[in-house]
């Protein structure tokens, strides 16, 4: 031990307490092991979406929670409570639209961090595993959102679970059960909301939860790609640890994204529509943007009919998760600079106009 | 001292080998056998019994060659490493390395300055991520939890259900109930309606006419002291249960409280049981026709000093 105090020096409460639960569990072996990860090539503004995701889902566990003080997930009144939460209680108005617009503040993340894994070619051995464990977190940030949006019970949400479940309906064999399943019933009603509301806040939280510390474990078994360019000499050089330079710049994106969403929730806060009933009135349904792309598909001609339904709305983008869960295993070349794979590259920018 | 890895192994009459592992025991966390390497010649488990004395670079056994010779070879299909296995607090028993393992530390963490700098200017950030949202959440937390008192008078039955002086009679009562998004729902309540005789009203007014005041303090209601209808709180000011109107074998008719057994008389004075103070009056008023109303009251339970909460 190097720090141990002069001789005579009396130990203060604090530094009692902390040797107190130092001898028990380690705290300093555990603090070392966790901060001083090499960071190969040194920190970097590009790595800090991760980082920037579990603080964007901390919050709306916060958000959500002190929003669940009030909400009632019943049909009869939860429209009155998101109402009470929105028009009644002090700043009830700014935690609620926090929660709505970190949704998307999530799904942007979840992109940009994908896409920075996918340029650097990190997803190659041997962090195959950690890619397909982050996809499946990607299925369950969209299925928040999608059970999510229920949750008000206006029109807006009424209507866009309406046409998801019956999108969810037109998958082959299981469809139909599928789509009773989470309607609780032939039609959306008080079971949905109740099926929705727990998916939402326990069961969703609880697989993200797991799923992310998975992430993290199968990231530390890796270690950080680093950047794809330069001699080892060179990264070694440029080598500093998680803490205290990635950190700080995880956390310098964080307060941008917080400040980003703060004031979305400031200039736009979340307003409500009609409450829900199967009578939309002059209401014209429309999802959330990140489901916008298979909305507009279905519009197109070619995508109509019962078979052009399942071609657009359940096959092309199963097909895509299915060819990016996949795409560690069959993209062997170990070479990462993305210059150097004009595939990928190409693949990437489409992928990026399509929708 | 515990013997070093690498370290000769001298027997009476020659050097055999050198330690190549040692065995811990799982228990004592003590060492209890040495793997020696006996010069290409295999190697052979050597119990910690047949060392005689260790320092350092050097194990000296008190037997003879022969005899480890013909000692067991080592079978390493018995054993796991440290690192395989998880036994708490074994490793801090070991001191076998020939000295710590080291990683050089990166060339950008050497200084100390720019690593401080760094670290503090991420708990800064922290802060200006958490601050603002502290007090939002604490008022938003906070918003149902002060409720204005509702000081409507209400009608609770008839006094001439009240028969014998002195003695508690209860009257039920509904009173209507707005919580936030929930549409007006009815509760019912009860109070406890004592037709006092002088010295019982003596006892509680003590010469005094009571007042009541609203949160803003102004006077509500007045109960005069010489109005023979007491109406006490149907909630016991020891910890809130509901208390009732019993035969005491000592006391005779009392107010008792199943819960924690306070007892208090017709004039809602404590007469045993840990109570802090006596029950609580509600203003009341009964007409020429004997329609009996209240003001409903609750206070909180546990102090000495009465505090209206509804």
């Amino acid at each position: 031990m190097s720090d141990i105090p002069p001789v005579g020096a009396q130990p203060t409460v604090a530094e009692k307490i902390f040797t107190f639960v130092d001898e028990r569990v380690g705290l300093k072996l555990l603090a070392a092991k966790m901060l001083n990860e090499a960071v190969p090539g040194g920190s970097r503004w590009a790595y800090v979406f991760g980082s920037v995701l579990l603080f964007i889902f901390i919050m709306q566990a916060i958000t959500g929670a002190l929003l669940m003080f009030y909400y009632v997930p019943t049909a009869d009144h939860a429209y009155d409570s998101t109402q009470y939460i929105l028009h009644e209680i002090d700043y009830g108005w700014f935690l609620l639209s926090y929660h709505f617009w970190g949704s998307s503040a999530m799904v942007v993340c979840v992109f940009a961090h994908m896409s920075q894994v996918f340029l650097w070619g990190a997803y190659k051995k041997p962090r195959e595993l950690i890619w397909v464990v982050g996809l499946a977190l990607f299925g369950l940030v969209m299925a928040f959102g999608f059970t999510g949006y229920l949750l008000p019970w206006d029109q807006r949400a009424y209507w866009a679970t309406t046409v998801g479940v019956e999108i969810v309906d037109k998958v082959p064999l299981l469809g139909d059960f599928m789509a009773r399943f989470l309607k609780g019933g032939p039609i959306p009603g008080q079971m949905t909301l109740s099926r929705f509301f727990v998916i939402h806040v326990m069961i969703l939280p609880a697989a993200l939860i797991a799923l992310a510390g998975l992430h993290l474990f199968l990231f530390r078994c890796a270690g950080p790609a680093g950047p794809f360019r330069g001699t080892p000499t060179e990264l070694k050089a440029k080598t500093d640890y998680f803490f205290p330079r990635q950190i700080w710049k995880d956390i310098v994106g964080m307060a941008v994204v917080f400040a980003c969403i703060s004031a979305l929730a400031f200039w736009e806060p979340v307003v409500l529509l009609d409450e829900a009933t199967p009578d939309p009135g002059d209401y014209h349904p429309e999802p959330e943007w990140y489901f916008l792309f298979i909305f507009q598909h279905l519009r197109l001609r070619m995508f109509s009919g019962e078979f052009g339904q399942f071609l657009a709305s359940i096959a092309l983008p199963g097909a895509l998760g299915v060819v990016l869960l996949l795409l560690p295993f069959f993209d062997r070349n170990p070479e990462r600079n993305i210059f150097k794979r004009p595939l990928a590259l190409i693949g990437w920018v489409m992928s990026d106009r399509w929708p | 001292m515990q013997p070093q890895l690498k370290s000769k192994v001298r027997c009476l009459d020659r050097d055999v080998g050198e330690v190549s592992r040692v065995i811990m025991d799982p228990l004592s966390f003590e060492v209890s056998h040495l793997v020696v390497s006996m010069n290409g010649e295999g190697e052979r488990q050597v119990p910690m019994a047949a060392v005689q004395i260790v320092t350092d670079g050097l194990v000296q056994l008190r037997s003879s060659s022969s005899e480890v010779v013909g000692m067991p070879p080592f079978k390493r299909d018995d054993y796991v490493t440290l690192h395989e296995v998880e036994i708490p607090g074994l490793e801090k028993h070991v001191h076998v390395t020939p000295g710590e393992v080291l990683v050089p530390f990166p060339e950008l963490e050497r200084n100390v300055k720019r690593r401080t700098f760094f670290a503090n200017m991420t708990y800064v950030t922290g802060l200006f991520i958490g601050l603002p949202l502290a007090y939002p959440i604490l008022k938003f937390l906070m918003k149902p939890m002060y409720a204005p008192f509702d000081n409507r008078w209400l009608k609770i039955g008839n006094i001439g259900k009240v028969k014998t002086d002195d003695t508690g009679v209860q009257f039920q009562y509904k009173r209507t109930l707005k919580e936030a998004y929930m549409p007006e729902s009815e509760i019912e309540k009860n109070v406890w309606v004592v037709k006092a005789t002088p010295a019982v009203l003596e006892k509680v007014y003590q010469g005094k006419d009571m007042e009541f005041r609203d949160a803003a303090g102004t006077a509500i209601w007045t109960n005069k002291k010489d109005m023979p209808y007491l109406a006490f709180s149907g909630k016991c000011p020891h910890l809130g249960c509901a208390f009732k109107w019993r035969k005491h074998k000592v006391l005779g008719q009392v107010f008792l409280c199943p819960c924690h057994l306070s007892i208090y008389d017709a004039s809602g004075k404590v007469l045993d049981g840990p109570a802090p103070r006596s029950l609580d009056m509600l203003p009341i008023q009964v007409s020429a026709s004997g329609e009996v109303q209240i003001v409903d009251m609750e206070f909180k339970a546990g102090t000495k000093s009465q505090t209206r909460i509804v």
